[in-house]
């Protein structure tokens, strides 16, 4: 990095082991969603959850030749709140894409190059996502002014 | 302390994505950063105002004018059919939001009261709504991917905000579905 940045926050292995320690969690958490839901919406989740799987492994593959640690996944995760429908699963569905989203920006100052490119990309496609979940729930505003960021 | 300067950040190159910008639209945004060069305390800048040349236009300052204009573009398209201003203004606020943060982190005045529905390019009431979908559509998927270059280009400092900007204009995309 040819550039010095004063008060980085966080170094790229951190930033990209956060990522994965949320990937792991969305991945778990399309379990209990994908039960609740039927049809086109099944079908969203099923390919959300595949989504999340192939940056989980490109995460490992990444964080292990690097010489870094590799975050180990858990047996389980606790939910925000208890999905028991179609509604709770697709509210679940919204902040499991919010959340990792929001993993995903961090990694962007952490980043250059084709790495942020790849970062750039998870943030786009899971904002876009947690948009079509909103819709498919029936929540609005569909969007939000700054996907990912904080607070 | 340097790299808090807002002269040094101009430094930077920006990605090429300037010529779909109007001469007017670069006019206004150089109006923005003087302005906004005024009123800013440039305590810390001053070992680099040795001439009497305007500070070089901060890179990200044309995105701070194409936020105003999709809000624009938003808010007449509300304007002209009413129906819609459920679904697009909170798209076109968000726009305005970037805007403004865009300008704090330049450090320019913040823009409030530029984005005039004036700006729009069609003063007429649209004929089919389906078509103003479209057209605004077109404008998102411009301004993601303005976004997106200039996210992969910017600084660590900026690239949060830049990639959450280029993330809300996908999602106002697939919101004008």
């Amino acid at each position: 990095m040819s550039r010095q940045i004063m008060n980085a926050p966080t170094s790229p292995e951190d930033a990209l082991a956060g990522a994965l320690t949320a990937e792991y969690a969305a991945i778990w958490a399309y379990g209990p969603i994908g039960v609740r839901l039927t049809g086109a919406e099944r079908k969203a989740a099923v390919e959300a959850e595949a989504a999340h799987r192939s940056r989980r492994d490109g995460l490992v593959v990444q964080l292990s030749t690097g010489g870094g640690t590799v975050p180990p996944d858990r047996a389980g995760y606790a939910l925000p709140f208890p999905v028991t429908d179609r509604a709770s699963a697709l509210r679940l569905a919204v902040e499991v894409e919010e959340r990792t989203a929001a993993f995903w920006r961090a990694v962007l100052p952490a980043s250059t190059g084709a790495e942020r490119d790849r970062a750039l990309a998870a943030l786009v496609e899971y904002a876009v996502r947690a948009t079509r979940w909103r819709r498919s729930a029936g929540i609005t505003p569909l969007t939000v002014p700054f996907p990912g960021r904080p607070g | 302390m340097v790299l808090t300067c807002p002269v040094v950040m101009g430094r930077t190159t920006r990605p090429d994505g300037s010529s779909q910008l109007s001469r007017r639209a670069v006019l206004r945004a150089g109006t923005l950063l003087a302005l906004g060069g005024a009123a800013a305390p440039l305590t810390g800048c001053g070992l680099f105002d040795r001439d009497d040349e305007p500070p070089e236009p901060d890179p990200h300052a044309p995105l701070v004018d194409e936020s105003l204009r999709l809000a624009a573009g938003l808010r007449a398209a509300a304007t002209a059919d009413p129906d819609l201003a459920g679904r697009l203004v909170p798209l076109a606020e968000a726009h305005e939001a970037h805007a403004t943060e865009l300008a704090r982190v330049i450090g320019t005045a913040t823009p409030s009261g530029t984005a005039a529905p004036s700006a729009s390019p069609s003063e007429a009431p649209p004929a089919d709504r389906a078509a103003t979908l479209t057209a605004l559509r077109q404008a998102e998927r411009a301004g993601r991917d303005t976004a997106t270059q200039a996210c992969a280009a910017a600084s660590a400092e900026r690239a949060a905000l830049l990639g959450s900007i280029a993330a809300a204009r996908a999602t106002h995309l697939e919101a004008l579905r």
